[in-house]
């Protein structure tokens, strides 16, 4: 079985929303404790760099920083690469929010226990996608195949970067159309001034 | 779940996409919405919206009783559908006696599609004929120009987008207003197409583009005829095609010859090597797909803008052709036929052009209009003229909303009265983009005191004394009836896959028969001259409240109000889900433009014309094209801007639609 984890195509992501709310759908988290959200880059549209939307939730690390921190062993890497949090162990100490680099697990106030993206492992284990994959209507966020693991690491992006040396399940992937190669360009450009 | 139930819907918005839906229902509830795969145009996809029904439907705003203005006119009482009704009846009785029946209006809006809808005159034909609107305030101009032009409204299949090699949007956004086109878009793409976009914005569409052209806003007509010229110039026009299946082609390009590349840039604000290029790709690639949007026909000139626009593909002869096409609307699914309903009064039927609302209802003489009832609709938002439409419904007697929210229309009524969601009642719903019909099964039974629309109607028929027997019998049988004749088996394979009607081609016009006057494609229109008063050629002339009136001395911008992903104009912005990821409204701005007012990001603008002020939030939109300003429109939250004061309640020149987008203002610091 290829290893859990997501590939969001930049250039095919319109930001729409749908699995943001998908993922509230099937979790049933509130506005404080987003389990996925979209992050925009260059809305504003400056000229000379691309504009794009993150569709992120956690990356499902190889290595987790939150699993690490975890004083309690909360945290359990499944065997499929799953990073799950087991809420009768989570003591609320929240030190796995601060050692995530990627803000992947929130603190939910009202029951003092910490909440993240589970890849929806019941559904995975019944054969689905994930809710935010199943409701992609653009085809943007895909599960991540062993070819996109290999080929690629998510610091293919400019400014994508691993400080806690995670290893995040997450790729970007080359689509077969120019359009991603000429805005890898334009942004490499601007970040170089 | 074990118990849990799955029933195949569909949404029933005014949307391009239509999306057949799963929805699972668990210990009475709905828990989760998902795409129906068996729909191919949709491909198993809803979008936000439709994921967002799971909280609208138990959303605790939603009225669930009906509602009587307080006497000192602040908020409303709960009240039972007897006293509701009872009032009602009695208000409606009175109209009519002291003035007639057309001292009432009945407006039906687009909110809620469905094909029982039209029982509701079952009551107004009795009651004698209400005053009513015609025309609507989105797409009519451009539905005319296609219908005047191939003689009906058809495309392609959707799915065919992706055997396209070059696909051109005009005025068009479907990223976020049909955003499962955009993955056939970005499909074709993949497989090597081009993608050209004609918007002054720039959008999440236009930044998949290869080419990006952003003429002023009204001069893409001038446009049209212009690359029509560099067409032919270029050698590119296919004349065997059009040699058997088009009339009027050469006054039609003596027409265009008048558009030169120069003039047309200096019109346009758009350089002559970009529409050169436009041009000649547009035409040396086969096969090259055409879709407009309707944002192109929201002025005064729409219908000939869209003429012109419209006639490109059959002049490069991609008409008839898989990956091809012109594609504005698909009304392949619209062949139902009326339920049986009362005859209609022996009389002439008082109607305005709906984007005059406000100042029809003021003007109306001989009766005066007194009395209305709105369904589906929220016009104090939605409709042009912000200023006129409220106080026309603020001197009414007697105003009756039907609504499933307390909107800005709803606030001024005297009766509020809770409608159905899509889930409530069974129905058929038709589509414009792809080609399916699909029933609207019944998921829940409404909640709290609410009733269909439907039982509304029977209730009041019956108050009055009117016939009730066409509400009658079972419903389904009533639904089975509206279907075209030998078709009602339909009905039965419609609970678990969506169908398409006969006569309906994955290939609009391959048979290259045409239902115009002349029976073929008519680049001359003989018809457009005799109905709607205008050059039976396509022809452009500047707005008149355009970038190049003398109106633009005042006021030199040009506003644009465009549509977006999260909210069907006014619905679904008071939800909790889709506020999570909702942008704030505000007057996208280009930097000089900005800067040369004194605005930096941020800042608090006053937006104004000879109409209206609107207070908004600064955004430095580099994107944007110099001289046009662009807030979202929709208003459903009590924060948003009421954008309608500025916009003009104008009408199309064909079909009755509304100008939005004619509409200058002036920005300043407030």
């Amino acid at each position: 079985m290829s290893r859990a984890g997501f590939i969001l195509d930049l250039d095919r992501c319109v930001g729409c929303g749908a699995c943001v709310l998908a993922c509230r759908m099937e979790k049933g988290w509130s506005d404080e404790t987003p389990w996925r959200r979209i992050v925009p880059f260059n809305l504003d549209r400056v000229p000379g760099g691309p504009t794009w939307h993150f569709s992120v939730a956690c990356h499902h690390c190889e290595d987790p920083a939150c699993l690490r921190a975890c004083p309690s062993g909360a945290y359990e890497r499944r065997a499929d690469g799953i990073v799950v949090l087991d809420g009768e162990r989570c003591l609320g100490c929240r030190y796995c929010e601060m050692a995530c680099p990627f803000g992947a697990p929130v603190f939910d106030e009202r029951s003092g226990i910490m909440m993240k993206c589970d890849f929806c492992h019941e559904r995975v284990d019944n054969g689905h996608s994930p809710a935010c994959i199943a409701a992609c209507p653009v085809g943007a966020l895909i599960r991540l195949t062993d070819e996109d693991l290999e080929a690629t690491s998510p610091a293919s992006i400019p400014g994508f970067i691993d400080p806690a040396g995670c290893r995040p399940s997450l790729r970007f992937r080359e689509p077969g159309g120019n359009l991603r190669e000429k805005r890898l360009e334009q942004l490499r450009k601007v970040l170089e001034q | 779940m074990e118990g849990d139930r799955v029933i195949r819907t569909v949404c029933p918005r005014n949307c391009y996409c239509t999306c057949g839906m799963l929805v699972t229902v668990r210990e009475g509830r709905i828990v989760s919405i998902e795409g129906d795969p068996l729909n191919p145009a949709t491909d198993g996809g809803v979008c936000l919206k439709g994921l967002s029904y799971v909280e609208r439907i138990s959303s605790p705003d939603r009225i669930l009783t009906p509602l009587r203005r307080r006497l000192d006119g602040e908020g409303f009482d709960q009240i039972g559908w007897e006293e509701a009704l009872d009032g009602i009846t009695a208000g409606l009785k009175e109209l009519r006696e002291r003035h007639g029946p057309q001292a009432a209006l009945f407006y039906e809006g687009s909110g809620n599609h469905g094909a029982l809808s039209s029982l509701a005159e079952v009551f107004w034909n009795q009651y004698g004929g209400p005053t009513r609107a015609h025309g609507d305030l989105c797409w009519p101009a451009g539905l005319e120009a296609s219908r005047l032009t191939y003689g009906d409204n058809l495309h392609n299949h959707p799915v065919l987008t992706r055997e396209s090699r070059f696909i051109l949007l005009w005025g068009h956004n479907p990223a976020e207003t049909n955003v499962h086109q955009m993955r056939l878009i970005l499909d074709a793409r993949q497989q090597g197409a081009s993608l050209a976009v004609i918007d002054p914005r720039s959008t999440d569409t236009t930044d998949a583009a290869d080419i990006h052209l952003q003429p002023r806003p009204g001069t893409d007509g001038a446009l049209a005829l212009g690359i029509a010229a560099i067409l032919e110039a270029e050698g590119l026009i296919d004349r065997s095609f059009l040699e058997s299946t088009a009339v009027g082609v050469d006054p039609y390009l003596e027409r265009a010859r008048a558009f030169t590349p120069g003039r047309v840039a200096e019109i346009t604000g758009v350089g002559v090597d970009e529409i050169r290029a436009l041009a000649i790709r547009y035409g040396e690639t086969r096969p090259a797909l055409l879709i407009a949007g309707f944002g192109l026909q929201r002025h005064h000139q729409a219908g000939q803008t869209m003429r012109a626009v419209a006639l490109l593909p059959a002049l490069t002869g991609n008409i008839g052709v898989r990956g091809g096409g012109w594609q504005y609307a698909n009304l392949a699914s619209h062949g139902l036929r009326p339920p049986p309903l009362p005859p209609v009064p022996d009389r002439e039927t008082r109607s305005f052009p709906t984007s005059r609302l406000g100042a029809a209802l003021l003007e109306l003489d001989d009766p005066p209009v007194r009395g209305a009832w709105f369904e589906k609709a929220n016009p104090v938002s939605q409709h042009p003229r912000t200023d006129r439409v409220r106080e026309a419904l603020s001197r009414l007697d007697l105003l009756v909303v039907v609504d499933q929210f307390l909107t800005d229309t709803a606030r001024m009524a005297h009766y509020v009265l809770p409608a159905k969601t899509l889930f409530e009642e069974e129905d058929l719903v038709t589509a414009y983009w792809h080609p399916y019909l699909q029933l609207r099964q019944k998921v829940l039974d409404p909640p709290g005191e609410v009733r269909p629309e439907t039982e509304i109607w029977r209730d009041l028929c019956g108050r009055f004394g009117f016939d009730t027997h066409w509400f009658d019998g079972d419903r389904r049988e009533l639904l089975r009836a509206m279907l075209p004749e030998g078709e009602g088996n339909l009905l039965e394979r419609m609970e678990s896959e969506p169908v398409v009607l006969k006569g309906t081609g994955e290939v609009a016009w391959s048979n290259r028969t045409f239902p115009t006057r002349s029976g073929k494609i008519e680049f001359r229109s003989e018809e457009a001259a005799e109905l709607w008063g205008v050059d039976p050629l396509p022809s452009w002339e500047p707005l008149d409240e355009g970038s190049a009136s003398t109106a633009a001395e005042l006021w030199p911008l040009q506003l644009l109000t465009c549509k977006t992903r999260e909210r069907i104009h006014s619905q679904f912005g008071n939800l909790d889900w889709i506020r999570g990821v909702d942008r704030p409204r505000r007057l996208d701005i280009n930097p000089a433009d900005a800067r040369s007012r004194g605005l930096a990001d941020g800042d608090r603008a006053v937006v104004w014309n000879d109409r209206g002020r609107v207070v908004i939030e600064v955004h430095l939109d580099h994107g944007l094209r110099e001289g046009v300003v662009h807030v979202i429109e929709g208003r459903c939250r009590e924060d948003d801007p009421w954008l309608n004061l500025l916009t003009d309640d104008g009408i199309t020149d064909m079909n009755h639609g509304a100008t939005f987008y004619e509409c200058l203002v002036e920005v300043g610091r407030v």
